[in-house]
């Protein structure tokens, strides 16, 4: 059980890496999909535990949720989203990928080293799950200051969300439920009230650049 | 009768999905928040009577306090007066050809619910369900936000939405570590209930919930403009309509603060001392302070310049709250309060300058106190009540504040703060004064009288601070000082 929910976690990193060596759009939603299905299968196999052992359905029907929601709903979402917006294709980020990944590798380095010596977070051994599950969190943040497009910052968001999301159900194994829900209302009135200003951003500005926007000063 | 705080507004939100007539929009909006008046009137008697409320019904969901009545209460209060304010500043605007008469349906759906979900954040016993109110709050004000549509006003509204969501993230990190310290503490009926974890603090297991409170800090610090993660607020609510920069900045800010007094109470008993919590605190509420001083000394918008204030003052109220004395608590409780009420009335009163002049730049108003005597006069005065002048109640928080830094034996600390204070005072007096004498440069303009219901509540809130600069009616005492036992946890 451990060592599955490990492996996944390790999974979802992974996606979290081949999400900031990502050049396109198109390929962005691809690997946010891809990265919520390994979550869902998580929550899945929680929810089939716990439902064995105490007859509780609440994990599994997250998993199902998420399914619904971030594999399917959101990335189509995204996806309309993008066809309606964009006309020019051109270089999205600030910085090279080698550099990308290195700073993300640094990222999980950082989160290895400082989640490690805190007590009370491992009984007996380092707890994997946490580390790269925050680490998730972390690159997220990092990919959503990396991109100049406002879709990139959206799946920036999603994917600092999934972290935190996979992060509360491996490694405490059950918040409660109301929360949960609460959670996914949230997230999907968020995606669709982003996905609505990025029409309206598209419409002032004549593109969906953010570097755009300067109008503001302090 | 506590569930009906949260039944009203949703109801509203419902009735005016289907409304199309704007007087009755109008009526509605007045008619529902005199009516939430009204509760909050009678929950605050119960809450002085008893204590605390903690409703039955879903598992003990709805839950108040005397800390969390003193917030509500101010929501309830300022939701109140910027209805009364909305109407003829709604009618302002669509005479003035800035928004379609349609929009005032979308204005108050968008206005209840945003009040809702404020309540909501306010009532509920679990930080989870807390936390998931207040990402609410920000997606329902977005659209008020960038209400206006123009270039500025979307691009207030995107970094509104981008950088609250992606902090009040990471306060739900804090709150994952905040259940993970617990777990083996609580019953599973307990999770996340802020009652279970102050009662059980000393159980819990500290580095997690140092951890936690450092992400808590971060987060709900986001949505309330502490520095340096402010930067989504001056322009948020500089672009906003006047109305709801004056709920953004009088309420929105304190419910995020709500959220940090809450767990500055459970680490520090857990801690069993204020020195970790107290450090970061003090720091986080000095920068934003210092920020704040530096940016009002060189504004050229005046609504800017009080979107900056307001930092300035939630750096206070954190920074009084870093000390945790019973003092210093009280002078945050007090001073939240009134921060509230005069800012508001300055948003309100800006509102009435901006259609009277059509432009935010300090530069290019004249002769304020002629054209319009009376807001004019109001936002004067509000203007030295939000510097910190005697005799108003700002004055006396703050001298509640400066007292306990110096009774705490902090000197140093004590006298960057009453210098901050001082420069930011000079600026606040140097940039606003030139906007209220000297000639108008075009004349030709008439004086109009607009929004004559929105005056008045300018008015009220300014006989409001000017009275509770003298005296602090008892209940108000007492409310005050059992939220400070509260977060004392005597």
């Amino acid at each position: 059980m451990t060592n599955f929910l490990d492996t996944l976690s390790l999974l979802v990193l992974l996606t979290a890496f081949i999400l900031i060596a990502n050049k396109r759009i198109k390929s962005y939603i691809r690997t946010f999909r891809l990265q919520s299905l390994f979550i869902a299968i998580g929550a899945g196999i929680i929810g089939l535990e716990s439902f064995a052992q105490e007859g509780r359905f609440d994990a599994l029907i997250l998993s199902v949720i998420m399914i619904i929601l971030k594999v399917i709903y959101i990335p189509n979402l995204l996806d309309n989203t993008y066809a309606h917006v964009d006309h020019t294709v051109e270089k999205d980020f600030f910085l090279n990928i080698p550099i990308l990944i290195f700073i993300s590798f640094l990222l999980f380095l950082f989160s290895y080293f400082s989640f490690s010596s805190i007590e009370g977070l491992h009984e007996g051994k380092v707890n994997l799950q946490m580390i790269n599950l925050v680490s998730v969190v972390l690159i997220g943040l990092f990919f959503m200051i990396t991109r100049k497009k406002a879709i990139g910052q959206i799946v920036g968001f999603l994917v600092l969300e999934n972290g935190l999301f996979a992060t509360a159900m491996f490694v405490t194994q059950g918040m409660p439920f109301i929360v949960d829900l609460g959670i996914f209302i949230d997230l999907l009135t968020g995606v669709l009230i982003m996905g609505l200003m990025v029409f309206k951003i598209n419409e002032k500005f004549d593109s969906i650049d953010i570097n755009k926007m300067k109008n503001l000063r302090g | 009768m506590g569930l009906f705080l949260l039944m009203i507004p949703l109801i509203t939100v419902l009735l005016a999905l289907v409304i199309k007539n704007r007087r009755l929009l109008h009526g509605l909006s007045l008619f529902t928040s005199a009516l939430l008046f009204m509760v909050a009137i009678g929950l605050t008697k119960k809450i002085l009577l008893w204590g605390q409320i903690n409703e039955p019904t879903w598992n003990g969901f709805f839950y108040v306090d005397a800390l969390s009545i003193i917030v509500l209460d101010i929501v309830i209060i300022l939701g109140f007066l910027v209805s009364i304010y909305s109407v003829g500043y709604l009618e302002e605007d669509v005479r003035q050809g800035k928004i379609d008469e349609k929009r005032i349906r979308l204005y108050y759906i968008l206005l209840y619910a945003f009040i809702f979900t404020m309540i909501l954040s306010l009532t509920v016993k679990n930080i989870g369900i807390m936390w998931v109110a207040i990402e609410a709050t920000t997606l329902a004000s977005v659209f008020l936000v960038g209400f206006y549509n123009t270039k500025k006003a979307l691009e207030a509204a995107w970094k509104y939405v981008i950088i609250c969501s992606v902090g009040i993230s990471l306060a739900f990190l804090g709150i994952i570590f905040l259940h993970l310290s617990s777990l083996g503490v609580l019953g599973k009926e307990q999770f996340l209930d802020w009652t279970a974890l102050f009662a059980q603090a000393e159980a819990l297991k500290s580095p997690l919930l140092r951890l936690s409170f450092l992400f808590i800090l971060v987060g709900f610090g986001t949505k309330a403009g502490l520095a340096p993660m402010h930067t989504w607020l001056p322009g948020a609510h500089s672009q906003a309509p006047s109305p709801i920069s004056a709920l953004l900045s009088g309420v929105l800010l304190n419910s995020a603060m709500y959220g940090i007094m809450r767990s500055v109470a459970i680490v520090n008993k857990n801690l069993a001392g204020s020195t970790f919590t107290g450090n970061l605190l003090i720091a986080a509420g000095l920068l934003s302070i210092g920020i704040a001083a530096v940016v009002i000394i060189s504004q050229k918008e005046y609504k800017n310049l009080l979107a900056y204030s307001s930092i300035e003052h939630m750096g206070i109220i954190a920074f009084s709250l870093g000390l945790f004395t019973p003092a210093s608590i009280f002078g945050a409780l007090l001073h939240m309060i009134n921060h509230s009420l005069t800012k508001s009335m300055l948003f309100f009163a800006t509102g009435n300058i901006l259609h009277t002049y059509h432009t935010g730049r300090i530069s290019k108003i004249k002769g304020i106190l002629k054209r319009m005597p009376v807001s004019g006069t109001a936002f004067l005065l509000g203007l030295f009540a939000i510097a910190g002048t005697p005799p108003f109640s700002i004055f006396a928080s703050e001298v509640n504040v400066i007292a306990a830094v110096f009774l705490n034996g902090r000197f140093i600390i004590g006298a960057i703060f009453a210098f901050l204070l001082a420069v930011i005072f000079a600026g606040i007096v140097f940039n606003m004064l030139p906007m209220f004498y000297g000639e108008s440069a075009d004349e030709e303009i008439p004086v109009q009288k607009n929004n004559l219901l929105g005056t008045g509540a300018i008015l009220l809130l300014l006989i409001l601070i000017l009275i509770t600069g003298f005296y602090l009616p008892n209940d108000l005492k007492e409310l005050i000082y059992s939220a400070q036992r509260i977060m004392m946890g005597e």
